[in-house]
């Protein structure tokens, strides 16, 4: 039997501390949610869904409940879920009023001959397979609308620093269950005025996500145009194919992107063997991790807390 | 060995009738993207004039000639890619637009965003003055057909997108040494409203980075995506394998991993260039040294001069 293990992010920004014990506290709820999957024997295909659905349904992310708006004030959402077995891989971009785009994203997948649906179409899939419609009043929170308001006003470049300093961004998960398989998944309501219709890195395959049995699963978070330029889950993937650590391969990606292309962000990994890590460039990024035995968290730079499961 | 130019009009089956058509098409984009290169032009100008000329051609499936969608529409997917920064830009489900690729550069050149998707893009057309052509001026007798013939129950839009023209795309190398690539698509016939295929996603529709090289691909996209091909591609270049090889390679690696077949056009920073398929046919062109070559069966390498 393989050791099972699962991580998650909610995103690689500078975390405000009004939301760092939110944070940390909704980033170990979802490892738990994922991890207990795991534990029972699940797939890891079903851990990284659960765990990305309860960082959706949690409004202190970025990502289902709690999404950011678009220029327009509405809610645009974009996810991605693949499995290492087959390279099976579901996707959506822009899609509207629904609580839990990784499961539509999983339906894509499992339901369709795509990979991906984007718009309308991924709204009328929806329908068709009886995912209810919410509206967009309950993706948003009230602070999310007030800060849209109060940055609406500023010019457009204003809005691009703040941005970049200050990106709500993402939620994603990796796993391994144990019969040797990985998945990853991850779910973003994007950047705040985002132009309609803009599609980031997280539905992306390759640069939101990849996953492989033969070179592990990784999940993205950061400035979603930097990620893309440099497709970083399949870069870091790629280095761990040529013998580098699930650490030693993220950091250098990243680090490859911060020179590039001058992007910041954030990944969590997980190789066929067990060996995982949670890297991040960004000031701070609230991720966890699920072994057979312990929980693992973290928040600031060179940061591991511990906790014992019983 | 610079400049150089490669273009391809779709990896799958072509009809014996249809040889001399479809490889006039590749040709004639390929001596238009080779005189903006010699003229000093860059590598991005080039590759998106090609795919623009090419999209204008109802012979392939882009701009006119689109396959169509379930519901008997036209969504199409576009990407660019500047292996310079590395910038790139791209839209996905556009309607009504007679040049896709043209909105993909100005998603790159105009917004901080990568990617615009379905209305948003339609959107962002409209800002930039962009006309809105009527649908009909995109659909052909012979997509209607398609679309037709691929409502029988028994049909297999995969398998019959497989025997039709796919996608464009062109690489080149400019004389400054910067490399470009460029994808448009109708995407897959019959496919469902708002599917999206690898050629607006980075790594899948193509990829160009001036330090390793340019890729533009062609075929079964769901495969190319789950492989992420053009990224595959330049890894192996990276470690030392040429174009060709590469290519071939990865080709492999996909039919073995997930039964796809594809095609690719690739060149690297030297100006080594290939156009490798493992489909049947795939109509493709390359310019070099005042020299054009084309194919459109394996193994072909035909030339002329320019």
């Amino acid at each position: 039997m393989m050791k099972a293990v699962l991580v998650v992010h909610g995103g690689a920004w500078a975390i405000p501390d009004e939301l760092a014990e939110a944070s940390v506290a909704g980033v170990k709820d979802a490892a738990w949610a994922g991890g207990i999957i795991l534990k029972r024997g699940g797939s890891a295909l079903d851990a990284v869904e659960v765990a990305v659905r309860v960082m959706e349904d949690n409004p202190v992310f970025d990502a289902g409940h709690g999404s950011v708006l678009n220029t327009d004030g509405e809610v645009e959402l974009d996810a991605i879920i693949m499995e290492g077995k087959t390279l099976g891989a579901g996707a959506v971009s822009s899609v509207r009023n629904i609580s839990n785009p990784v499961s539509l994203a999983r339906a894509v997948m499992e339901k369709t001959e795509h990979i991906m649906l984007t718009g309308r179409g991924a709204n009328l899939f929806a329908e068709s397979i009886g995912v209810p419609t919410v509206p967009t009043q309950a993706l948003v929170t009230e602070q999310e609308r007030k800060e849209w308001q109060h940055y609406k006003k500023y010019t457009v470049g204003v809005k691009e620093l703040f941005n970049s300093q200050c990106v709500h961004d993402t939620v994603g998960a990796v796993a391994l269950d144990a019969f040797g398989n990985v998945a990853c998944a991850t779910s973003t309501g994007g950047i705040r005025n985002k132009m309609v219709g803009r599609v980031g890195d997280s539905p992306c395959i390759g640069s939101g996500g990849y996953a492989d049995n033969r070179s592990g699963a990784v999940s993205c978070t950061g400035h979603g145009e930097s990620i893309l330029k440099v497709t970083l889950a399949r870069l870091i993937l790629f280095h761990m194919e040529q013998g580098k650590s699930a650490c030693e391969a993220a950091e250098c990606s990243l680090q490859y992107m911060a020179e590039r292309v001058q992007g910041r962000g954030g990944a969590v990994v997980v190789s066929p063997t067990g060996d995982w890590s949670a890297v991040f460039t960004t000031a701070r990024m609230a991720w966890a991790s699920f072994t057979a035995e312990r929980l693992h968290y973290g928040l600031n730079p060179k940061e591991t807390f511990e906790e014992t499961l019983n | 060995m610079l400049p150089v130019v490669v273009v391809h009009g779709g990896a799958g089956y072509v009809l014996k009738q249809r040889f001399e058509v479809s490889t006039a098409g590749v040709k004639e984009a390929a001596r238009k993207g080779y005189a903006i290169l010699k003229s000093g032009g860059s590598a991005l100008d080039a590759v998106v004039e090609t795919v623009a000329i090419l999209e204008n051609n109802p012979t392939y499936n882009a701009g006119r000639g689109s396959m169509l969608n379930a519901k008997g529409e036209v969504e199409m997917d576009a990407l660019v890619m500047d292996g310079r920064t590395l910038a790139c830009g791209a839209v996905s489900a556009v309607r009504r637009l007679a040049n896709p690729i043209h909105l993909a550069r100005l998603v790159m050149e105009k917004t901080s965003h990568v990617c615009l998707t379905a209305e948003g893009a339609s959107k962002f057309a409209r800002a930039m003055g962009i006309p809105e052509v009527p649908e009909e001026s995109l659909i052909t007798d012979h997509a209607r057909k398609c679309w037709k013939d691929n409502q029988c129950p028994d049909a297999n839009p995969v398998q019959y997108q497989m025997g039709k023209m796919g996608t464009v795309g062109a690489v080149a190398l400019d004389v400054h040494g910067n490399l470009a690539c460029a994808t448009s698509t109708g995407g897959i016939v019959n496919k469902m409203e708002g599917r999206v295929g690898d050629t607006p996603c980075i790594g899948c529709g193509g990829y160009a980075d001036n330090k390793l090289g340019a890729v533009s691909t062609t075929g079964h996209g769901e495969a190319i995506m789950k492989i992420t091909l053009p990224r595959l591609i330049l890894f192996y270049m990276e470690q030392g394998k040429s174009p060709e090889e590469a290519s071939d390679m990865a080709l492999a690696y996909m039919m073995e991993r997930v039964s796809g077949l594809g095609g690719v056009v690739v060149v690297d920073p030297k100006g080594t260039w290939a156009a490798r398929f493992n489909s049947k046919y795939m109509s493709w062109a390359a310019a070099q040294q005042d020299q054009l070559h084309y194919g459109v069966s394996l193994g072909e390498d035909l030339t002329e001069p320019l």
